[in-house]
């Protein structure tokens, strides 16, 4: 178990280099110059050198690149003498728009994704689940028909195309809520639901019908294996066996894409964010593309790639959790 | 059928796909007997999906409503004519250039000139834009599919089929690809390449992060037949490699990559939608309906229609693609996308 | 200046004659051309609202961060308004007043407009006494001094480079951050301040408005960090600064109303919410419900909303539309062909459409028909018209033209902002008629300045505007029109690359001019000089298009800053209802 884990932090490890190698790359072989953008409206020849020399850009990439990973785990710091910025482990490098170090952007933002993104995650599972277990209980009769209709369809709305009818339907005619703006949990939690309600649906949507379907085909496969029927003839009574038997083992495969999902939305609900509003780190990442501020590109790139790994690790754990029959 | 745009594809494209991450240490996939058996002793795939799709009214309507589309797409030119305007051609008469450019005449500026209305601020025909737009978002979707199908296949057949370290490299390769956030890296790629053609450029992004999850399927397929008496017949028999895996892995697979294709296309669609609507896709004039969709939800108030038509457009056609690609599923490879 | 309120009135006018001649207008078709009077303008020149009561919270919605609030680096124009209304006193400012008025100057942290004297080559000013920072020490004339040199520093990007331009010595000064100082800026006592400049600059009072000649005391510099914490000298300072989230300015006690002519200071607090959606912005303002009655915007309201606000009586006079002061042109690359040729040059005059254009940008109620280069406030309020050209194009004369320079068709470039899309296409659909094809391609706004920027990457035509930093001449012509400033890279301003030594001879001249007065005319002459040499196609001015919630007042569009909201005397009618 142990050499296991050892093995999968290290090539996690490895993983995270590899992205950070190709989004490096990618960032600073391009034609944008961050210097430039920086710069001012009029910026003369010698000044945009002097520029360039300060954001450390006229050094060779491989020197950038080799920078950027030891500043990681030692620091770094930006510009010399007394008021030069210190940014401390784990240190992936400054903004060019406002000087911060990049890490404290992204902790900054963090609170807010991850607010959508596990509220939203709660929501799905409980509709998309719901839905899904229900539809496989009731195969083929009207409930599971009109259950899988409705998830097919909620899947193919884009996900812009529903937040917006939310905000049109709840906030602009019915004036339910307000306009979202993040408030943090522990100044005020029922503000906090009440501003990420709608984002939250628009989101958890999407994923319910997702989680539905996909459920209801598990389900359906789990209560036809042979265990279930010994425990039927067993006399368990029937709630339990769906349960602790059906449940159990038809809940396995969601987990995996579960893993994923969250992974994935931690750092990247780009679309849902900019459509309410929400200051996370999807928003942090579009707007640091459209200003060409790169170390905001990259740092948002690797802890995307960090959240998405670590939930598969995570996931691949929990197997042996849930399922006795994995072992390591 | 779950995410393969890897995870963080998610809000923008549920591509419906097999299970990214295999738990390690659980068996492979064990191999579907029927759908797999019928694959194997003669009855085509396609034999097989014709006679299903006959049986299922929903099915034969969303296939009509695909084949229309594509229709659409195919012949945009000609129908986009039709309605006597060109997508980039401006009609300064049907808008108020008082009001924001607001269309002159109810919903969105309906009439017998305009048959969907028009765009506002320019006065361009909306139903023109929508069939060209048809055009360049199955282009995008069909274009990517097809590298994600292709590239998929051949490296799970190669993974499956030779083993050791070849499997060992293309795994790695798979396991790399879907750790990377894919959404946020084709916005960063799109982004910041300049002068490219945009849809050669969607396409090969798009594709590069969709093929890890047809390859983790047809490797793990190649696997199960690797072993089956008629491959090792083959291969006893003298069979080149080039002709076992043409031969008699590349028809075992293909039922499941069938499925899986039509159930990618959704995806690819809503990816090239979700990229052109965060205004890294198309350029224009070139309209797609993600691009048109992004331009009219500011008009989602004032001009309802202009918003509606593309939206409505792009929901039937992954609609219909997901329940066809759904009963294909049910078809030729009833459990395998599941595990 | 502008003569806003005759210019208005001869629009009408005009407007009304149209209507009479062509007897009907059909509502249906809309016509762009002869135009009912401006139903977006009507509030310009007054303040909306009437005079503000003290007290309340007045909120400002964003769809971003500032771009910088450090004084040194603050350059672009809601944030320029906004620092140096609420958080710094620059030397000289722009006197609070709607219209005409708001181009005047007057004297700010210093006791008049700053002494000339070596033939305007020496600049002295003398601060007021009594003028204090947020904690209550006096403000000195090193302060300033220090500021000044710190926009000579490569950490502190983005902020006007007029000082480096214009004092003698600057060159390969770095800044005072590693404690080297400029010797062309003396402080005899700490209450007079003289600039040492390198040529006579006649507008140097005006010079003196731009937030580089505010004070930052040395013992609060923090670098770059400087941006997120001003230290105030003005009316208001920072409570919290939590960015891309939101700000709140509270009162800065130390500030002494009395020691200044033109900050009223209404509200007791300030709260700007970042990071709304643009369309959001307008939806609430309109709805002015709750703390969105006392909210203004920061940045424009979206064109889309126009259906939302101009039927409406109530809603549309809550709408600020002053001018920007902005002149948007099609940059023509004279360096290489088909452009380096005038005639070509010539015809794309008519082959434009206008009209077109202004549509695809908000249309005729936010947008003007640019009919010379400078502005209408640099040149009497109102722009040449030399080649009289109907706003829809004259394809006609155009192709008369081209086909007398042999090019009879054409394929060119242009690169546009992905902001502009929709005016490239209404370039692209106008240039068509005269058999000049345009291959559009539009570039990211982060990287825009940059590719158009870089000769080598450059297009054959561009399309984006220059603004003055203050009402001359100087801060115009020669950033968008001299030769010599063209560079390689980052090449900004002469995006046509015109190399004229006619008007490279005639910039220095009316540079050395030391009346103001007899420059401006000379710039105007110039302007008519360059159009006939026609290195770029102008094609719009722009009005900004603001609302402000129903419980606002005292609210006007500032004329010199781009038609900003003027931060320094917006304020409340009934200061209770506003939320804090």
């Amino acid at each position: 178990m142990i050499l296991y884990l050892a093995r999968r932090l290290l090539a996690l490890a490895g993983v995270l280099l590899a992205i950070a190698a190709v989004t490096f790359v990618i960032f600073y072989v391009l034609p944008t110059d961050p210097a430039a953008a920086a710069c001012g409206k009029t910026c003369s020849a010698e000044r945009l050198a002097d520029v360039r020399a300060y954001l450390g850009l006229d050094r060779p990439v491989w020197r950038q690149f080799a920078d950027f990973l030891t500043g990681i785990f030692t620091g770094r710091t930006l510009g010399t003498g007394q008021y030069a910025v210190q940014c401390d482990f784990p240190c992936l490098g400054y903004s060019y728009e406002n000087s911060l170090p990049v890490w404290d952007l992204l902790m900054d933002r963090l609170p807010v994704s991850a607010s959508l993104a596990v509220g939203a995650a709660a929501l799905w599972l409980l509709l998309g689940l719901g839905a899904g277990v229900t539809a496989a209980l009731r195969k083929d009769t009207a409930t599971d028909k009109a259950l899988m209709v409705g998830a097919v369809a909620a899947a193919s709305l884009p996900v812009y195309f529903t937040s917006v009818m939310l905000i049109y339907g709840v906030i602009r005619v019915a004036g339910l809520l307000p306009y979202p703006t993040y408030q943090a949990f522990t100044d005020n939690p029922l503000a906090w639901a009440a501003n990420l309600l709608l984002p939250w649906t628009a989101l958890a949507l999407l994923y319910a019908a997702m989680y539905a379907r996909q459920s209801r085909g598990s389900m359906i496969e789990a209560m036809a294996e042979p265990y279930i029927r010994t425990a039927r003839a067993k006399g368990m009574p029937e709630r339990t066996v769906v349960v602790k038997h059906g449940l159990r083992s038809g809940m396995t495969p969601i987990l995996t894409i579960f893993g994923m999902d969250l992974g994935g939305l931690l750092a990247g609900a780009v679309i849902t964010e900019s459509i309410f509003g929400l200051p996370g780190i999807g928003r942090l990442f579009y707007g640091a593309l459209v200003s060409s501020d790169q170390p905001v590109v990259l740092g948002v790139t690797l802890l995307a790639a960090f959240f998405i790994v670590v939930a598969n690790l995570v996931v691949d754990l929990l197997y042996a959790v849930i399922d006795p029959r994995v072992r390591y | 059928m779950t995410t393969t745009a890897p995870g963080a594809g998610g809000e923008a494209a549920k591509t419906p796909a097999p299970a990214p991450a295999q738990a390690p240490g659980r068996p492979p996939a064990p191999a579907a007997e029927d759908g797999r058996a019928a694959a194997a002793t003669g009855s085509s795939p396609w034999q097989l999906a014709r006679r299903e799709l006959r049986r299922r009214p929903a099915v034969r309507v969303s296939l009509g409503v695909v084949l229309l589309f594509v229709l659409m797409a195919a012949t945009a030119p000609w129908l986009g004519a039709l309605g006597g305007w060109s997508p980039e051609e401006f009609d300064k008469s049907a808008i108020d250039p008082y009001l924001g450019g607001q269309p002159l005449g109810s919903l969105g500026g309906i009439s017998p000139d305009h048959w969907l209305g028009v765009e506002p601020v320019t006065g361009r025909d909306l139903f023109a834009r929508v069939v060209h737009g048809a055009q360049v978002s199955l282009l995008i979707a069909f274009a990517a599919t097809a590298i994600v199908v292709v590239a998929g296949t051949a490296a799970g057949i190669a993974a499956g089929y030779f083993g050791g370290r070849t499997d060992t490299v293309l795994s790695r390769l798979m396991d790399l690809t879907m750790s990377f956030p894919s959404l946020i890296f084709m916005i960063a790629m799109l982004s910041v390449a300049k002068d490219v053609n945009r849809i050669l450029l969607m396409t090969a992004v798009i594709g590069v992060f969709g093929w890890p999850g047809v390859a983790r399927v047809v490797r793990g397929q190649t696997l199960s037949l690797k072993h089956r008496e008629y491959v090792d017949a083959a291969r006893v028999g003298g069979a080149g490699s080039w002709r076992i895996l043409t031969r008699d892995i590349l028809p075992g697979v293909s039922g499941p990559v069938i499925a899986y294709t039509t159930l990618l296309i959704p995806g690819m669609i809503s990816t090239e939608a979700a990229l052109s609507y965060l205004g890294v896709g198309v350029r224009p004039p070139t309209p797609s309906w993600g691009q048109m969709i992004a331009e009219s939800v500011a008009f989602y108030e004032t001009d309802p229609m202009y918003f509606v038509i593309p939206s409505t457009f792009l929901f039937l056609a992954v609609l219909a693609f997901t329940l066809l690609g759904d009963a294909l599923r049910d078809i030729l490879d009833p459990r395998g996308g599941r595990s | 200046m502008t003569k806003r309120t005759q210019l208005a009135l001869a629009t009408a006018l005009v407007a009304a004659l149209a209507l009479g001649a062509s007897g009907c207008s059909d509502p249906k078709k809309g016509s762009a051309g002869a135009g009912a009077s401006n139903p977006a303008a009507a509030n310009n020149g007054k303040a909306l609202g009437g005079t503000p009561v003290k007290g309340g919270t007045l909120t400002v919605l964003s769809n971003q961060d500032f771009a910088h609030l450090d004084p040194a680096r603050n350059w672009v124009m809601p944030a320029m308004d906004f620092g140096t209304r609420l958080l710094y006193r620059t030397l000289v400012t722009f006197k609070a007043e709607p219209g005409k008025g708001g181009s005047e100057l007057v004297p700010d942290l210093a006791t008049d407009l700053g002494t000339p004297s070596n033939g305007g080559k020496t600049w002295t000013f003398t601060l007021k006494e009594g003028v204090k920072y947020e904690d209550g020490s006096p403000i000195k004339a090193q302060d300033i001094k220090y500021n000044v040199e710190r926009s000579f520093a490569p950490d502190l990007t983005g902020g006007p480079d007029y000082a480096a331009q214009y004092l003698a010595g600057g060159e390969g000064y770095k800044g005072p951050l590693q404690g080297q100082h400029l010797d062309s800026v003396k402080t005899p006592d700490d209450r007079t301040i003289v600039f040492e400049l390198k040529r006579p600059v006649a507008e140097f009072s005006a010079t003196a408005t731009l937030p580089t000649f505010a004070p930052v005391p040395q013992s609060q510099e923090k670098g770059t960090q400087y941006d997120a914490r001003p230290f105030s000298s003005g009316p208001y300072k920072i409570e919290s600064y939590d960015r891309d989230k939101k700000l709140v300015l509270v009162r800065n006690e130390h500030w002494d109303p009395k020691t200044d002519t033109v900050r009223k200071a209404y509200p007791d607090k300030f709260v700007v919410v970042m990071g709304l959606k643009g369309g959001q912005i307008d939806d609430r303002i309109i709805a002015g419900e709750g703390a969105d009655a006392s909210a203004v915007q920061y940045m424009d309201m979206r064109p889309e909303s126009a259906p939302k606000v101009l039927p409406k009586p109530e809603v549309k006079a809550r709408l600020l539309a002053e001018s920007q002061g902005c002149t948007e042109m099609l940059y023509l690359n004279n360096s290489r062909a088909p452009f380096n040729d005038p005639k070509v040059r010539e015809a794309m005059q008519y082959a434009v459409d206008k009209e077109a254009v202004i549509t695809a940008g908000g249309g005729p109620a936010l947008n003007e028909v640019a009919t010379a280069y400078l502005p209408p406030a640099l040149s009497g309020g109102k722009q040449a018209d030399t080649l009289k050209i109907a706003p829809a194009g004259d394809a006609a004369k155009a192709k008369e033209l081209l086909k007398a320079a042999g090019k009879e068709s054409l394929k060119v470039s242009l690169a546009v902002s992905t902001g502009d899309k929709g005016k490239a296409e209404a370039i692209q659909q106008g240039l068509s008629r005269v058999g000049i094809e345009v291959v559009v391609d539009t570039i990211d706004p982060g990287a825009y300045y940059d590719v158009i920027g870089d000769l080598s990457t450059t297009p054959d035509m561009t399309f984006t505007g220059w603004c003055p930093d203050y009402p001359s001449g100087s801060t115009w012509i020669p950033f968008v029109f001299d030769g010599r400033t063209i560079k390689e890279k980052g090449n900004q301003g002469n995006n046509s690359q015109f190399r004229d030594e006619a008007t490279m001879k005639r910039i220095d001249e009316i540079n050395a001019m030391a009346d103001a007065k007899q420059a401006n005319q000379a710039w105007i002459d110039l302007d008519a000089e360059i159009m006939k040499k026609s290195p770029a196609v102008p094609v719009m001015l722009k009005r900004k298009p603001l609302l402000v919630g129903p419980n606002i007042a005292g609210a006007y569009g500032h004329p010199v800053w781009t038609g900003t909201i003027d931060y320094g005397t917006v304020g409340l009618k009934d200061p209770s209802k506003s939320q804090g």
